[in-house]
């Protein structure tokens, strides 16, 4: 298990006091749905938007397990799941891929105000007809020039509704397999770009999802991320960093949710007796603490393995059901130990199970995840 | 076995089970010929790293180093130590 230091817990502990600031009203705000009001002012405060980025942009210059400690910090305190996940897709979405493809120029240009938050970003991956196949999608990017031009929609994109930047990943030349694909950095205001109203969804209702369409929309070839063709490359390696950011922030809320039953299960009383002296009820919160740990050790030894250049697809694909599946297993558990009051709105539980749920479909389904690591076990398609 | 014949063999058992090894031209595109999509590259990259042990960088992985086995060989070679230093599993 990934030890920290003293240092590491310093500066988890100086974020500590927004977690809570951030979370504030968060029952308000599910039921209300869209960025909470004043909560993005709160977010660009915090400083927690800096936290990967090289001091020159304005970044606190972490490395990636040390993002991920405070991020873990961030779960653990701020009750608003829809805007932690916000936070995240803000973080890795345009920021990720620009300090690692992107040009000296364009950094320049975003990295500041993506840093500072006020630049909000998104990316934009998934075809309306599509899903996980991303080479199937029906976005297009022509060479014109020194542009491109892109047609074509996206769904399902996070921060959408109310992003200035989006990366776009569009098909380039389908014949060239996994390199038929190009990562774009699309600003809000280009003609042609028109982004869709926030989408009504099960849980995470504070983080805005919408639909982008782009019409005839003409990007300069310098805002291409990486090299056109690159789109795939650019595409994992964002994925990875999603994956391990969204799902340590997973980790961080079920570590306050079996705190939480626990102590709920060790005061209530039925049969004059403590509930969690109930064998069922143990079970179930020992269950939430298998789930907790085995998350957290797979989701930092996948990120350890990737900082090492070790090849670690089938341990983030791991990491990602785990952890998806064991907030879910572990948010409807925390509802049933709660019992009529765990269905109860006011007490926040049926909301982080709406929440949850999501987690298994972002990022890749469990499907998905599963298939990648059937593929790289040398489990092979169908020839027929 | 030479590196050139270990990743024919390599991508013949993996993409193409009904061609002999020695059927694979060196230069034959596998992406316009559809061999090799995105979940075969990255098994491909992940054995690439394995088995000749080399780093692949995500500023690697470029359609030049990839297209043919001559590509991915060369790009083996230009990753490896000097031939004396190699271990291959």
């Amino acid at each position: 298990m990934y030890e920290w230091s003293e240092e590491h817990r310093e500066l988890r502990a100086e974020f500590a006091h927004w977690y809570e600031t951030l979370g504030e009203g968060h029952l308000e705000a599910d039921r209300d749905s869209g960025l909470p009001p004043r909560a993005w002012e709160r977010v660009r405060a915090s400083g927690l938007l800096r936290l990967p980025f090289h001091a020159e942009w304005g970044g606190r210059g972490l490395d990636l397990l040390s993002t991920m400690y405070v991020l873990e910090g961030l779960g653990e305190g701020c009750r608003d799941g829809g805007l932690c996940f916000s936070i995240c897709t803000q973080i890795v979405s345009a920021g990720i891929p620009l300090q690692r493809f992107g040009s000296a120029e364009l950094k320049a240009r975003h990295l500041p105000g993506i840093c500072d938050g006020g630049t909000i970003t998104a990316h934009a991956i998934t075809d309306p007809n599509g899903g996980s196949d991303v080479l199937g999608m029906g976005m297009t990017a022509k060479p014109d020039g020194d542009d491109w031009i892109l047609d074509g929609d996206k769904v399902f994109v996070t921060n959408g509704p109310v992003a200035d930047l989006i990366v776009v990943y569009a098909l380039t030349d389908a014949s060239l397999g996994p390199f038929g694909l190009t990562a774009f950095l699309v600003e809000r205001g280009t003609e042609g770009v028109l982004a869709g109203a926030d989408v009504p969804k099960m849980g995470l209702r504070t983080s805005p999802l919408g639909e982008l369409s782009l019409r005839g929309c003409r990007v300069p070839a310098a805002n291409v991320l990486g090299r056109p063709g690159m789109g795939f490359a650019v595409l994992d390696h964002v994925m990875r960093w999603e994956i391990l950011c969204s799902f340590i922030v997973q980790v961080g809320a079920m570590q306050h949710r079996l705190d939480r039953c626990v102590e709920h299960a060790t005061r209530r009383r039925q049969f004059g007796r403590p509930i969690g002296s109930f064998q069922m009820i143990a079970d179930q919160i020992v269950d939430m603490k298998i789930g907790v740990e085995t998350s957290r050790r797979w989701l930092y030894d996948a990120a350890e393995g990737f900082v090492r250049g070790r090849d670690v697809t089938t341990d983030i694909a791991i990491a990602k059901v785990l952890a998806s599946e064991a907030n879910v297993k572990s948010a409807l558990s925390a509802v049933q130990i709660f019992g009529g009051r765990g269905y109860l709105t006011e007490t926040g539980l049926e909301k982080d199970l709406r929440d949850a749920v999501g987690g298994t479909i972002y990022s890749g389904t469990s499907e998905m995840q599963r298939i990648r690591i059937a593929r790289m076990l040398g489990l092979k398609e169908s020839q027929t | 076995m030479d590196i050139t014949q270990v990743i024919r063999e390599f991508v013949v058992t993996e993409y193409l089970p009904d061609t002999p090894p020695d059927e694979l031209e060196v230069d034959y595109d596998l992406f316009r010929n559809g061999v090799i999509n995105s979940l075969d590259l990255l098994r491909l990259i992940s054995w690439l790293k394995d088995h000749f042990g080399i780093p692949v960088d995500e500023l690697d992985i470029v359609p030049e180093n990839f297209r043919t086995v001559a590509a991915i060989r060369d790009f083996v070679d230009s990753a490896l130590p000097a031939p004396a230093e190699r271990t291959l599993k």
